[in-house]
């Protein structure tokens, strides 16, 4: 109890304390337990203890750094911050069931429309982690990311030949849809899942849901039918107003919606710029080409020898360069 | 005094043992042509003292020997030039040289006699490795293929190739190595291993198969036999998610170790349209003796007879049978079954699509027979005749044949009547287009009779393509 | 067929009752089933007798690779072929027939929750013990799942489907357990779901539903089913209301004798491997 915990989590974004369910898991269980842990929030994994977010520093000699949220919340729990500690045991069978219910039903969904939905993918997620990450690691990492993923999903499924598109689409959305309906059942009008006091349930739920909530998604099927469960949304901005006031800032997330638009708009003119300018370069390289391999000549007749409305012999048409 | 080059006149290219001109044919067109000296030279006795090879790299000397040794025989220049000329195509049809080039010269030297004769081959052997690159597009599916050559590999006329398939949908490869006997180059033996996978609508099933096979081909006086064994790890899965239970019930794993004999006899005179000869194929396999899951004994017998009648039209009758044994009890896997139907069989009906069905997936039959009676007949008025018009023939043909199930249990006579009883037969006209050496395309305008329940008919016009037609 | 048109199917299929020939088919029983398939399939027969609706055992080597989805159990009813429990579960309740009707919201999550909580651990527990702890799979899984092939092949499809496994294992994050730890989730589960049930006669107080049938599947597989060790059957054993459970659901619903091999009751001995 007495040394200090340190806790590295991928940074945050669009009012969320962070960008992945695992960390936001383990940040807000920390939050209800009131656990001392001091933040790390980074966007290199390498720098973190163990290779991966989150990771929990400690410095026991025996456990060394943690990595799994439910590994860092047992960890937590022998420190005696035990967020679970009112549960009695019937609410702590509860909490299991609800958590199997979640990583079965909502996290392949979750994982398909951030990391394998082409269109999420490439507009938001990849593009969210190859600004934040740092050279050159932006380059590798969230497409090594992309093929784990698809890879989980095919070994999760059975289906070695899964491709991503509307059937399996089809097919996750409908589980992740019933799983966000059980929940909106379980929690009915409560403030949390078990009463007053936020648990570990609590924690894990806010880590799966509020992604979906905050995060803009061009493919937002999942995001609608949350929204469209009003219990849910209010629990978990009520979580974030609570628990996290200093990443709701309001600025900041118009920031960042201004400029991805702004710098969409710039996008536009120097596309066409692009364009041209690469048509331009192309046309240049192959003239070049041509004249210097001699398939097209350019012939300069001797002004003497020209006598009378004589045409110059010039094969070739063009004349720029560049 | 002068040279003589024997220099080669055949319009179609050689190559190894896929040839399919016979040599005598090329006999006839050189004779002619030297009709004229004929009395002068075939007087003069000659005596070959040295035929020489030249441009050899790895090929090894032993090996060229035997297709030689007949040059020392000849008698007179025209005999020589007449053995010379077999010899080349023996040295073609190794398959390891590029081009030959006879030159016959009168000898010289310390022991040159007066008629003495050198004859050298002048040949240009393969490049060691040659590679191809092709895409292939076909029915919803693109493919890269990869092909790898290595002639002559040791120097005896082996070859090793290796051919790689990278499709959207399937992957597949094939290395074979193959080594005729020195000398007696009938006389072969190739070592197969291999990756195939294949789509069945019809049966809505889809096939994979990884094997490895050996291969013994030997002639023995007018046949040709092969002994094969072969190994393959089948699987079988469904094709689409409504495919019918019995085709589901034979998804899985399979193992078969299977021996083979088969023995032909062809004395036509072109594999795609003979105008004489015949072809009888006898092909039995045994699988389950050394090894593996399937076991069975299997028969099948192809027969084809030809022949020429008035005004170059050609009359071909052909006959297909077969029949497999399960053994020990267990039942036949669907991957060994007969099929029959469509335009290389029975003309008329939908591939592979007569007989035992279960909800509209053809399952094969361990039973059948097919017929043909064809009439082959130039095209009508005989248009761009001794070109591309050759290339086509008209025929009218008349197909008949069954697929079932034998019950064992019963004695031949039973299995007759089954056999002979709802005969589907067919009959109608139609195009037929040459493609080189081995397949032919077929355009054709049918009419299905007999049809029994069950069975999909391609009534009207049908277009087919293949290397074996009924 | 794509998903519309398989829903369309199987809403008129929907209208036809259940037929007298269904059939259940899975890997034959004596020498080539394995745990996590034999609970899979004893959870399915068990529903289906708490339905009342009658269905044949029946067992193939090949079941495995029959199977839409390539899990067993699958049911072959009419011309349909539906495999694995929750779209049975479905599939039944189109036909009319459903154990799950009388409970209200939140009861309804509570028990997809918990049948997720049996899928998500004790599942993969038995899957992990069975192909990643390097002796079972030595001694038992290997042996057993390619008994019905012939040399080379079956080595080479057991290897395959141990690879299968141990990568599905590392995807979602338990190659790094230890049996150790994953019998202790074994038993954090079996606690779980011993203290939902806690005295009454079934997870929903009188009336059995699919949840009782896939934990009695799991449980009653464990506890019958002979392992390198008896750590497991013993961990299981100490719950004694699960214990009770299974007992109850035995003798209720399959006291009539076949129910696979699984009949002879645990009271003495094994049965299963």
């Amino acid at each position: 109890m007495a040394a200090p915990l340190e806790l590295y989590c991928w940074k945050g974004a669009w009012g969320l304390p962070s960008v992945d369910t695992d960390s936001l898991i383990v940040l807000a269980y920390a939050k209800f337990a009131g656990a001392p842990v001091k933040v790390h929030k980074i966007t290199n994994p390498w720098r973190s203890p163990t290779g991966v977010l989150p990771s929990l520093k400690t410095t026991e000699k025996n456990t060394g750094s943690l990595s799994k949220p439910s590994n860092i919340i047992i960890h937590l729990r022998k420190q005696k911050y035990n967020a679970d500690y009112d549960l009695s045991a019937k609410e702590g069978a509860d909490t299991l069931a609800f958590v199997s219910l979640l990583e079965e039903k909502l996290l392949p969904a979750l994982i398909y429309t951030l990391w394998v939905d082409s269109k999420n993918y490439v507009d938001v997620t990849r593009r969210w982690y190859a600004e934040n990450i740092p050279f050159p690691l932006n380059f590798l990492l969230p497409n090594r990311i992309h093929t784990q993923q698809l890879d989980r999903l095919r070994l999760v499924r059975g289906d070695p030949t899964l491709e991503p598109g509307e059937q399996l689409e089809k097919e996750l959305y409908y589980d992740a849809l019933e799983c966000m309906t059980l929940l909106s059942q379980r929690l009915g009008s409560q403030k949390f899942f078990f009463g007053d006091s936020p648990s570990s349930l609590d924690a894990y739920v806010f880590g799966h849901l509020s992604p979906l909530l905050k995060i803009k998604l061009p493919n937002g099927k999942l995001q609608q039918h949350l929204n469209s469960l009003d219990n849910l949304r209010q629990y978990c901005s009520n979580i974030l107003v609570l628990y996290f006031p200093s990443e709701d800032r309001e600025p900041t997330s118009h920031n960042v919606s201004v400029h991805s638009e702004s710098s969409d708009f710039d996008n536009e003119p120097h596309k066409r710029r692009n364009q041209i300018l690469s048509v331009l370069f192309a046309l240049g390289s192959m003239l070049g080409y041509a004249i210097l391999t001699g398939i097209v000549s350019i012939q300069r007749v001797p002004q003497a020898a020209i006598a009378g409305p004589q045409h110059t012999e010039s094969r070739g048409e063009e004349d720029e360069d560049e | 005094m002068g040279t003589v080059h024997a220099r080669s006149m055949d319009p179609l290219p050689m190559h190894g043992r896929d040839m399919a001109v016979h040599p005598d044919d090329m006999i006839e067109v050189q004779e002619t042509e030297q009709e004229t000296k004929q009395e002068i030279l075939e007087n003069k006795d000659v005596v070959v003292q040295h035929v020489n090879i030249e441009g050899l790299g790895r090929t090894k000397e032993d090996l060229l020997g035997y297709e030689i040794s007949e040059v020392f025989d000849a008698k007179n220049l025209i005999d020589v030039m007449k053995k010379s000329h077999i010899a080349r195509q023996k040295l073609l049809r190794l398959g390891i040289f590029k081009e030959v080039e006879v030159v016959i010269d009168t000898s010289d030297g310390a022991d040159a006699l007066p008629n003495g004769l050198d004859v050298t081959f002048e040949v240009t052997e393969m490049k060691r490795l040659t590679g191809s690159y092709n895409t292939m597009v076909g029915n919803n599916e693109g493919s890269m293929v990869l092909g790898v050559k290595l002639p002559n590999v040791f120097g005896r006329a082996e070859k090793l190739t290796f051919q790689f398939s990278y499709g959207t949908k399937e992957t597949s490869y094939g290395l074979s190595f193959f080594k005729p006997q020195p000398g007696n180059f009938e006389r072969n033996v190739t070592l197969n291993l291999y990756k195939v996978t294949g789509q069945f609508p019809w049966s809505s099933l889809k096939e994979t198969d990884r094997g490895i096979s050996t291969e013994f081909n030997f002639p023995l006086l007018r046949t040709n036999h092969t002994l094969k064994w072969e190994g393959v790890w089948r699987e079988l899965g469904c094709l689409a998610r409504s495919a019918s239970f019995a085709v589901r019930e034979e998804s899985g794993h399979t193992l078969k170790s299977a021996l083979s004999h088969t023995m032909s006899i062809d004395t036509r005179n072109s594999a795609i349209f003979p105008k004489k000869g015949a072809l009888l194929r006898i092909n039995q396999e045994l699988a389950g003796y050394t090894g593996g899951d399937a076991s069975f004994l299997k028969e099948d017998f192809e027969l084809q007879v030809n022949r020429r009648l008035v005004w170059d039209s050609v009359l071909s009758a052909s006959l297909w049978g077969g029949c497999l044994f399960p053994i020990g009890g267990r039942p036949s896997s669907i991957a060994d079954r007969f099929y029959l139907g469509g335009p290389t069989s029975v003309r008329g009906f939908g591939m592979y699509s007569i007989g035992p069905q279960s909800e509209g997936d053809y399952l094969g039959g361990e039973a059948y027979w097919a017929g043909g009676l064809h009439l082959y007949t130039p095209l009508p008025f005989r248009p761009g005749r001794g070109g591309f018009g050759d290339l086509f023939r008209t025929h009218f043909f008349l197909n008949a044949g069954n697929l079932c199930n034998l019950n064992y249990g019963e004695g031949p006579k039973a299995h007759l009547q089954k056999l002979v009883e709802c005969i589907r037969w067919s009959y109608g006209a139609g195009i037929v287009l040459r493609l080189g050496n081995i397949a032919r395309l077929e355009l054709n305008y049918c009419i299905p009779m007999g049809v029994q329940s069950g069975d999909r008919i391609c009534d009207g016009v049908q277009f087919g393509a293949g290397i074996r037609f009924l | 067929m794509s998903l519309a048109a398989e829903a369309f199917v199987s809403q008129i299929s929907a209208a036809d009752p259940w037929p007298e020939n269904a059939t259940l088919y899975q890997p034959l029983g004596e020498d080539q089933i394995l745990l996590s398939d034999c609970a899979s399939s004893l959870a399915v027969q068990a529903y289906l007798r708490m339905c009342n609706l009658p269905v044949q055992v029946c067992c193939r080597p090949n079941a495995e690779y029959m199977s839409p989805s390539g899990k067993v159990p699958f049911v072959h009813v009419g011309n349909q072929v539906v495999s694995e429990l929750g779209p049975i579960v479905q599939f039944t309740k189109a036909k009319g027939h459903s154990l799950s009707d009388g409970l209200d919201d939140i009861q309804r999550a509570e028990m997809k929750a918990y049948m997720e909580l049996v899928n998500n651990m004790l599942l993969t527990a038995e899957l992990y013990i069975q192909w990643c702890d390097y002796n079972t799979a030595a001694e038992i899984s290997r042996p057993r799942y390619s008994s019905p092939y012939s040399w080379p092949l079956n080595h080479i499809l057991a290897y395959q489907k141990q690879w299968e496994v141990r990568r599905k294992m590392t995807a979602i994050g338990w190659a790094g357990k230890s049996l150790e730890q994953v019998y202790e989730d074994v038993s954090q589960c079996c606690q779980a779901l011993s203290q939902r049930l806690g005295t009454q006669p079934y997870f929903f107080n009188k009336q059995p539903t699919e949840l009782d049938a896939l934990v009695f599947g799991h449980l009653f597989t464990l506890l019958t089913t002979r392992l390198t060790s008896d750590e497991l059957r013993e961990k299981v054993k100490s719950y004694s209301n699960l214990l009770a459970f299974c007992r109850r659901i035995e003798q209720s619903y399959f006291e009539d004798s076949q129910a696979g091999s699984s009949s002879r009751g645990f009271s003495k001995g094994p049965s299963l491997f």
